[in-house]
C-alpha cells in the first residue's frame, strides 16, 4: 500500500523538475541564441515480490526523469542594425576561444576589445580562420557575407569560422550562451551568416505556458491522490484498530 | 523549488528591458543619441547526468544527459552606433557628423568628453560651445563682427568679416574615433567618456579616412526607431507576465505539498 505514496512521489519529484525546465525556458524568452529544453520521463518498472497466494510476476512503475532534451529549430531572427551582431542562417555555430578552451555559441552579439578584436560579450575572441579577428578604425563600413568572409575598406580582413557538429543534440550547455563539447568541429557547409541581426530564443511562450498548466494540473491530480490514499490508510486505521465491541 | 528563483532571475531581466526600451523613447528627441539594447544569457547549468555518460554496461550512452538551467541574467546593455537621420534646422552653429566620429569636448574640469550631439552655440567670448557651455575642441573663436559662418564637410570654420572679400579660416573642428565606440561611457548630457573597453581615442580631422563629414545646418536626430521600440515593449512586457505566472503556479504547487502533509 506504501507503493501508492511513492508512485505519487515519483511523479510530484518529476513535476518539480519540469517545472524548473519550463520556467528556465521562460526566463530565456529574449535570450538570443537560446535553445528550448523539455525535460524526458521514462517508466521505471520495479518487481515486487508476490504476497502468499498471489500468481504471477507482480509490478509496481515509477517515473523517472531520463533526459533533457535541447529543442534545436532556429529562432527568428530580429534586425539590431548593430554592425557587429550576427546570426547563424542554417546550421552552425560561431567559435569563442574562452579560458577553458573553445566554444560554441549561435548567440552573435559581438563588439570589439580595446586591441580591435572582435569579442563576444564577456570578452572571449570570436575564432576566424586564422585566430582572432582584428579589425581596425582604418577598416570603415565592416561588411559580413553569408559565408562569413569579413571585408572592410581596405580589402578583406579574414573570414569567421562557422563550425557544426555530427551529433549537436549532445551538447553542453555552459551558462552564457556558450556551448561545449568533446565532437570534432567541422566547417558548416549550410551556415549563412547574416549581418546586423540576432537570432532570437527559440522558446515558443504559449506552447511553455500551456506546459507549465499541465504540469501544475497533473501535480495537484497527484496530491490528491495522495491525499485519498492517506484518508484510506487513515480509516482503515480507525475501522481495524477501533476496539470491538459486542 | 528552483522554479521560483528561475522566474524571478526572468523578471529582473525582463524589468531591465522595459527600463532601456524606455530611456530610449524618452530621448526619441534626443540630438545624438543612440539607441540602446539589453543582451541577455543563459545562467550556469547543473550538471545532473552529463549528455554521455553512460547508461548500460555494454557502452551505450545517454543521447542527452540532465541539464537544468538555473535563469537568465543581463549580459550587456549596448549601444547601436548607427547613424540617425539628418535633420535640417538652418542654424549655422548646429552640425552633423554623417559617418563616424565624435566631437572632442574639453570639460570644465580639464577632461575631455566625446559627443555627436553637434548643437553648438557662440559663449560670450565667442567661442563655440556645447549647450552646456564647454568648449568644442579645439576651441574656435568666432569674431564678433562675423557677417556669416560657414562649416565645410571637412569642418573648417570660416567667417566673412566686413572689409575682406574672402571668408577667413578660423579653426578646423577635431574628430575622434575610438576602437570600440560601444564600450564608451555615456554621462548624460549627450556626453561620452573615455573607458578602457572603449579604447584611447584617436584624433582626426573630417573626411580623413575612417572619419565622417561635417554638415552645417543639420543636426543628427536619434536613431531610436519608435516602432521597433513599442514592439520590444510590448514583447517584454508580456515576458514579464508570463515569468510572474511561473511563479505563481510554482507557488501553487508548494501550496498543494504543504496541504498534502496537514
Amino acid at each position: 500500500m506504501d507503493n501508492m505514496l511513492l508512485v505519487s512521489l515519483s511523479h510530484q519529484l518529476a513535476a518539480y523538475r519540469s517545472m524548473d525546465v519550463i520556467a528556465n525556458n521562460l526566463a530565456n524568452m529574449s535570450t538570443p541564441g537560446f535553445k528550448g529544453e523539455s525535460v524526458k520521463f521514462q517508466e521505471f518498472v520495479s518487481n515486487l515480490h508476490s504476497a502468499e497466494g498471489e500468481t504471477g510476476p507482480k509490478t509496481v512503475s515509477f517515473v523517472q526523469d531520463m533526459g533533457v532534451s535541447r529543442d534545436l529549430r532556429k529562432g527568428t531572427l530580429v534586425s539590431t542594425n548593430a554592425p557587429y551582431d550576427l546570426a547563424v542562417g542554417g546550421k552552425g555555430y560561431f567559435v569563442v576561444q574562452t579560458a577553458n578552451g573553445l566554444r560554441y555559441t549561435r548567440d552573435g552579439h559581438f563588439s570589439l576589445d580595446t586591441g580591435g578584436n572582435l569579442v563576444d560579450a564577456d570578452g572571449n575572441q570570436v575564432q576566424g580562420d586564422g585566430g582572432a579577428v582584428t579589425i581596425t578604425p582604418d577598416d570603415g563600413t565592416i561588411h559580413f557575407a553569408e559565408d562569413g568572409t569579413i571585408t572592410g575598406q581596405t580589402g578583406e580582413l579574414g573570414k569567421l569560422r562557422v563550425v557544426d557538429f555530427g551529433n549537436d543534440a549532445a551538447l553542453q550547455a555552459e551558462g552564457n550562451n556558450l556551448f561545449s563539447t568533446t565532437q570534432s568541429a567541422e566547417d558548416s557547409t549550410d551556415a549563412h551568416v547574416q549581418q546586423g541581426m540576432l537570432e532570437n530564443s527559440n522558446v515558443e511562450p504559449v506552447i511553455e505556458m500551456a506546459k507549465m498548466i499541465d504540469v501544475m494540473r497533473a501535480y495537484e491530480a497527484t496530491a490528491n491522490l495522495s491525499s485519498a490514499q492517506e484518508d484510506l490508510m487513515k480509516s482503515a486505521i480507525d475501522r481495524l484498530g477501533a476496539p470491538v465491541t459486542n | 523549488m528552483r522554479a521560483l528563483s528561475i522566474a524571478a532571475t526572468g523578471m529582473l531581466a525582463q524589468q531591465t528591458n522595459v527600463e532601456v526600451i524606455a530611456n530610449n523613447l524618452a530621448n526619441m528627441n534626443t540630438v545624438g543619441y543612440k539607441q540602446q539594447r539589453a543582451e541577455f544569457q543563459d545562467l550556469l547549468y547543473q550538471n545532473i547526468e552529463p549528455a554521455g555518460s553512460q547508461s548500460s554496461d555494454s557502452g551505450t550512452l545517454v543521447p542527452s544527459g540532465i541539464q537544468l538551467g538555473a535563469g537568465v541574467r543581463t549580459a550587456a546593455v549596448y549601444r547601436i552606433m548607427s547613424q540617425g537621420e539628418m535633420t535640417s534646422t538652418s542654424n549655422p552653429y548646429d552640425v552633423a557628423i554623417q559617418g563616424s566620429g565624435f566631437f572632442h569636448i574639453t570639460l570644465p574640469d580639464g577632461t575631455d568628453a566625446y559627443t555627436r550631439a553637434g548643437n553648438f552655440a557662440l559663449s560670450p567670448t565667442g567661442q563655440i560651445v556645447t549647450d552646456q557651455g564647454y568648449t568644442v575642441a579645439p576651441g574656435i573663436a568666432v569674431p564678433q563682427n562675423a557677417l556669416s559662418v560657414s562649416v565645410n564637410a571637412q569642418g573648417q570654420v570660416s567667417a566673412t568679416v566686413p572689409g575682406q572679400v574672402a571668408p577667413q579660416v578660423l579653426g578646423q573642428f577635431e574628430l575622434v574615433r575610438f576602437p570600440n565606440e560601444a564600450g564608451l561611457n555615456a554621462t548624460g548630457g549627450n556626453l561620452y567618456t573615455e573607458t578602457p573597453s572603449s579604447g584611447s581615442p584617436q584624433a582626426g580631422v573630417p573626411g580623413a579616412t575612417g572619419y565622417g563629414t561635417i554638415q552645417q545646418g543639420f543636426l543628427e536626430t536619434a536613431n531610436v526607431d519608435s516602432v521597433e521600440e513599442i514592439t520590444s515593449l510590448i514583447t517584454a512586457q508580456r515576458a514579464y507576465e508570463m515569468n510572474s505566472k511561473v511563479i505563481t503556479a510554482a507557488d501553487d504547487m508548494l501550496d498543494m505539498t504543504a496541504k498534502m502533509a496537514g
